[in-house]
């Protein structure tokens, strides 16, 4: 069993396992390509193709008058759905008409689309996004502060 | 399938499409997650004696205040993501918690001044950021394949073998476990022992729920 005295060798030493570990992931990967995946056509978190200014986050509907189509997995648990995502402030739908990609910065700019599946249906997920980031960012920060000697 | 593995549903937490429930495998998890976090928090730091080999000598690690008030914070924060990943009845949302476990993981270890330490960390660092695919991409091809991302709902579909192992890789990868464990089994020499420990504890219970998670989909 002299290759598998081998092997263990190899993945007891740290700094070789990101590798071993990127080349597994890889073989992972290439079975992966080979198979079929069929795509289902209920989906929960649907996308518009139309040719909008909101694209591709256009999920229709009128501020204050009609709510957008939002297909939750749970209707029961967000009884407002809907309200939120129609509403967008008059700067935002001005430019809206003016350009077909006002949809890219989802909420980069003043009063742009408050998307509803992020921030109501699935809240917690962006909590949880920005979360990682922060604890990303401090990491680092009290690394360089350690360096520095304070 | 959810009853015969976790035991009988006791309740919903509603918070829109994600659901966290509560059978009594999740619940004594989540406890057990909290009490250790709360006990790790109030525990004081050990101070390592290294022995110097066929000598009269030692050497006493004392890592500073600083360094120790950073790490218990690292710990809490990997504790509460770790009750999260616990009680969770969401693919998605599980993912996210366990990449979370796995960066604090990263932050408890990170000040530490013993240059094996952070080698070995740094490696782990990089398995974790390899890791993330295979886990994130999991959750998108049950949600491509399968059309949601609920446990409830998840476990009367029939879901892809392929987004199985890819989860498992990933747990695997961002947990540190066999046979991708050597970078983590060295950051176990670092000082500080209270805090080390949720490094471990982290990673079996990410794994035990792992394995209730792959059961029912």
């Amino acid at each position: 069993m002299k290759w598998m005295d081998k092997a263990w060798m190899i993945l007891s030493d740290p700094k070789e396992l990101p590798k071993i570990f990127a080349i597994s992931i890889l073989f992972v990967f290439f079975v992966g390509i080979l198979l079929n995946y069929p795509y289902y056509p209920d989906q929960l978190y649907p996308k518009s193709f139309e040719l909008s200014g909101l694209y591709p986050y256009d999920r229709g509907g009128t501020p204050l008058k009609e709510p957008a189509k939002i297909v939750a997995q749970y209707p029961q648990n967000s009884e407002m759905i809907g309200w939120i995502t129609s509403y967008l402030t008059p700067f935002s739908s001005w430019l809206a008409s003016k350009t077909l990609y006002l949809g890219t910065t989802i909420v980069s700019h003043p009063g742009g689309i408050v998307d509803e599946i992020l921030y109501y249906t699935r809240g917690l997920d962006t909590v949880l996004e920005s979360s990682i980031m922060m604890m990303a960012f401090l990491i680092v920060g009290f690394l360089i502060k350690l360096k520095r000697g304070g | 399938m959810l009853e015969g593995i976790g035991g009988e549903i006791l309740g919903v937490i509603r918070f829109g499409d994600i659901v966290p429930y509560i059978t009594p495998f999740t619940l004594s998890m989540f406890i057990l997650a909290l009490t250790l976090t709360v006990l790790l928090a109030l525990a004081k730091p050990e101070n390592q004696i290294l022995m110097v080999f066929g000598k009269d000598k030692y050497s006493l690690i004392k890592p500073t205040i600083e360094e120790m008030k950073f790490r218990r914070f690292m710990v809490i924060v990997c504790g509460l993501a770790l009750s999260g990943a616990m009680i969770t009845g969401d693919l998605f949302n599980f993912t996210l918690f366990v990449t979370l476990v796995g960066i604090t993981n990263i932050g408890i270890i990170a000040a530490v001044r013993r240059p094996y330490v952070l080698e070995a960390a740094f490696q782990y660092g990089l398995i974790c950021t390899l890791a993330s695919l295979p886990l994130f991409g999991a959750a998108a091809i049950v949600l491509g394949t399968a059309g949601t991302l609920s446990l409830h709902e998840l476990e009367t579909l029939s879901v892809l073998p392929m987004a199985k192992i890819l989860l498992a890789f990933g747990v695997a990868g961002e947990t540190g476990i066999a046979p991708f464990y050597a970078a983590k089994a060295e950051v176990f020499r670092a000082p500080g022992a209270p805090y080390i420990l949720m490094v471990h504890l982290s990673a079996i219970m990410v794994v035990i729920r792992t394995a209730e998670i792959l059961l029912l989909l």
